[in-house]
């Protein structure tokens, strides 16, 4: 089988660098240390109350993956907002591009190289994951669901990652606009969300109203569905229901004002993964057309 | 080979390209030169598939080399000016990645690797690391991972800049037993006297048009011909000046204390009758030579103003 030069190539340059086992062990130990601190405090707790709150050790699991979930959404586009950028810079980028590789294998090499170690992130760091295993309540399928959901989000920063640095010409631009993307899906979803539902609480927001559809409930009408491009909130509903066994529909509608239930609102974390390949795939392709002749832009001596 | 038609590239207001026409024949070690942002690079990058051109067409071995820019890519052999390495890469896992780039791989990639790392004069190098390898060994193998998948043309853009003058004769022994090999090579540099003497035909490039093209022994003998014939005399200047004025090749005629300096059309046949007519005539004549052109001159000349120039074709043409 024909192995992706640009993948086989990164693979081999980042197993003789100390980057990768430096990220492994960075992100593991810090993963290892909050989770047996929090472990401590709660058998500390048992110790001293004599009451076992078997609720707690679900804790520790929503815990670590909160803290994986951050540290993913932190390392992904470290990894790849240099990945094209980085070869300009090293003014590798024009030997690649004058063979007949081209855009979408170098793309494609990137994108694998950079699941490659987000894949070797998520192997490793299993054994403080199931950490929670101990003391039950969580199964193997809804750790393997959760680093199934993880894959997604690291596709989606990866892709944004991959996107922004084959626009710009210098890393560190990359880097800044890859987590200034990923921080507006995080938090200006949320934001926007907040901001229009807050307005229409306070009665006085009539055009936003119109605007973000709003009918007779006063909640935050269309622009809810901007919060399926965001990757906590599907994170904080498989939490929720892998931990405090609810229907995580239920919590969704709640958010930000209450609304009928519909197809997407039954199948929020389904559509949300479907919606972040879609994205992905926009935004590699769109890496693509920018290293095509046609896409590039060079300076002509 | 190549041929290039009407080849034309704008960046936004600059017009780099405006127009360019070139054509080099099979097995040619073409010399490209040009003042900066005369749009040499832009060509460059155009015939590496590079670059879009806004206008024009590109035909490699009678292809139309722009509508399949893979097959464009197959046949062009790219050597920057810049040389990029990458970190922790060994120079066999460097050309082995790049001849996978070209859909190479196995044991006829392993063995085309190391023909073209001996070619280079890099065999006993292939375990050290890329970043390693001192400016003239990169550049080097550079220009061997340029010829990796075999192409028919190879092109360089001013692949010395940099180099010490040792690497430089190296790297200038390598591309000449490329051209021996019958490789085609089109070669921009600065360093025109190299070129001259590397080069068997050459393209003058100036705001985006061919300015100058030809092979180099024709323009230098072009250039030899443009330069006054200086004829110095011990005595009888009278004499010497009557033949020279009857004389049909000779143009103009200005004498500084004992030395003509005279606008001579003729060739070396011509010249030698001249010298004859002279002696015959008993006029002691002490020096009777034409200064030599060269390229830098030529270049200088061409590149020198502004206004508007005729395309000065030499290829093969009597007369200017």
């Amino acid at each position: 089988m024909k192995v992706n030069p640009v993948y086989k190539r990164e693979i081999t340059v980042n197993s003789r660098s100390i980057r990768l086992p430096l990220i492994l062990m960075v992100f593991n130990g810090i993963l290892a240390l909050v989770a047996l601190l929090n472990m401590y405090s709660m058998t500390a707790q048992v110790e001293m109350t004599a009451e076992i709150q078997y609720g707690s050790f679900l804790e520790l699991y929503a815990f670590a993956s909160g803290i994986e979930f951050v540290m993913i959404l932190m390392v992904v586009p470290a990894l790849t907002a240099g990945s094209i950028s980085g070869e300009r810079e090293r003014q590798t980028l024009e030997l690649l591009l004058s063979t007949q590789a081209g855009g979408g294998e170098i793309v494609a090499g990137k994108l694998m190289a950079s699941m490659h170690s987000v894949i070797l992130l998520l192997i490793s760091s299993f054994p403080v994951m199931t950490l929670s295993f101990a003391y039950g309540g969580i199964h193997l399928e809804d750790l393997l669901f959760l680093f199934l959901h993880f894959l997604a989000v690291a596709l989606l920063a990866a892709s944004i990652g991959i996107f922004f640095s084959a626009l710009c010409r210098k890393t560190t631009t990359a880097t800044a606009l890859s987590y200034g993307t990923i921080t507006m899906l995080v938090g200006g979803t949320f934001g926007i969300n907040q901001f229009i539902w807050s307005m229409a609480n306070m009665g006085s927001s009539g055009y936003l109203i119109q605007v973000g559809g709003l009918g007779s409930q006063v909640n935050s009408g269309g622009f809810l569905y901007l919060l399926l491009l965001n990757p906590a909130v599907a994170f904080y509903q498989i939490i929720r229901s892998q931990t405090e066994n609810q229907d995580n529909i239920a919590s969704v509608i709640q958010w930000f004002g209450n609304r009928p239930s519909n197809l997407v609102l039954d199948n929020w974390i389904l559509v949300s993964h479907v919606l972040w390949v879609a994205a992905s795939a926009l935004l590699l392709a769109a890496a693509v057309k920018r290293l095509s002749p046609r896409g590039r832009r060079w300076r002509g001596k | 080979m190549l041929k290039i038609e009407h080849l034309t590239k704008t960046y936004g207001r600059y017009q780099a390209l405006n127009g360019l026409d070139l054509t080099i024949e099979d097995g040619a070690l073409f010399g490209f030169v040009g003042p900066n942002g005369a749009g040499k690079t832009t060509t460059i990058k155009i015939l590496a598939g590079l670059l879009m051109p806004d206008e024009g067409k590109v035909t490699i071995n009678g292809i139309d080399a722009l509508k399949d820019y893979r097959q464009l890519k197959g046949m062009v052999g790219y050597v920057p000016d810049s040389f990029g390495v990458y970190d922790n890469l060994k120079v066999w896992e460097y050309m082995e990645f790049f001849a996978a780039c070209y859909g190479l791989d196995g044991l006829s990639a392993r063995k085309r690797c190391m023909t073209l790392l001996e070619q280079a004069g890099l065999e006993d190098r292939t375990d050290s690391y890329v970043d390693g390898l001192s400016r003239g060994m990169q550049q080097r193998l550079c220009l061997a991972r340029a010829l990796i998948h075999d192409p028919d043309l190879v092109v360089m853009d001013e692949p010395s800049s940099g180099l010490d003058p040792r690497s430089r004769a190296e790297f200038k022994e390598l591309v000449l037993e490329l051209n021996e090999q019958g490789k085609t090579i089109l070669i921009s540099s600065h360093m025109l006297p190299e070129l001259a003497q590397m080069c068997t035909d050459i393209g003058i490039i100036e705001q985006g048009r061919m300015v100058l093209k030809g092979s180099m022994k024709e323009i230098m003998e072009r250039v030899d011909q443009s330069n006054p014939l200086l004829i110095t005399v011990s005595g009888n200047q009278e004499q010497a000046m009557a033949i020279l004025r009857s004389h049909v090749c000779v143009r103009t005629i200005s004498i500084k204390n004992d030395c003509f300096s005279v606008g001579f059309t003729g060739d070396a046949q011509d010249e030698a009758q001249l010298l004859c007519l002279l002696v015959d005539a008993g006029v002691p004549v002490t020096r009777f030579y034409r200064r030599q052109g060269n390229l830098e001159s030529l270049f200088m000349e061409i590149t020198d103003h502004e206004a508007d120039k005729e395309v000065l074709i030499y290829e093969g043409k009597p007369g200017v």
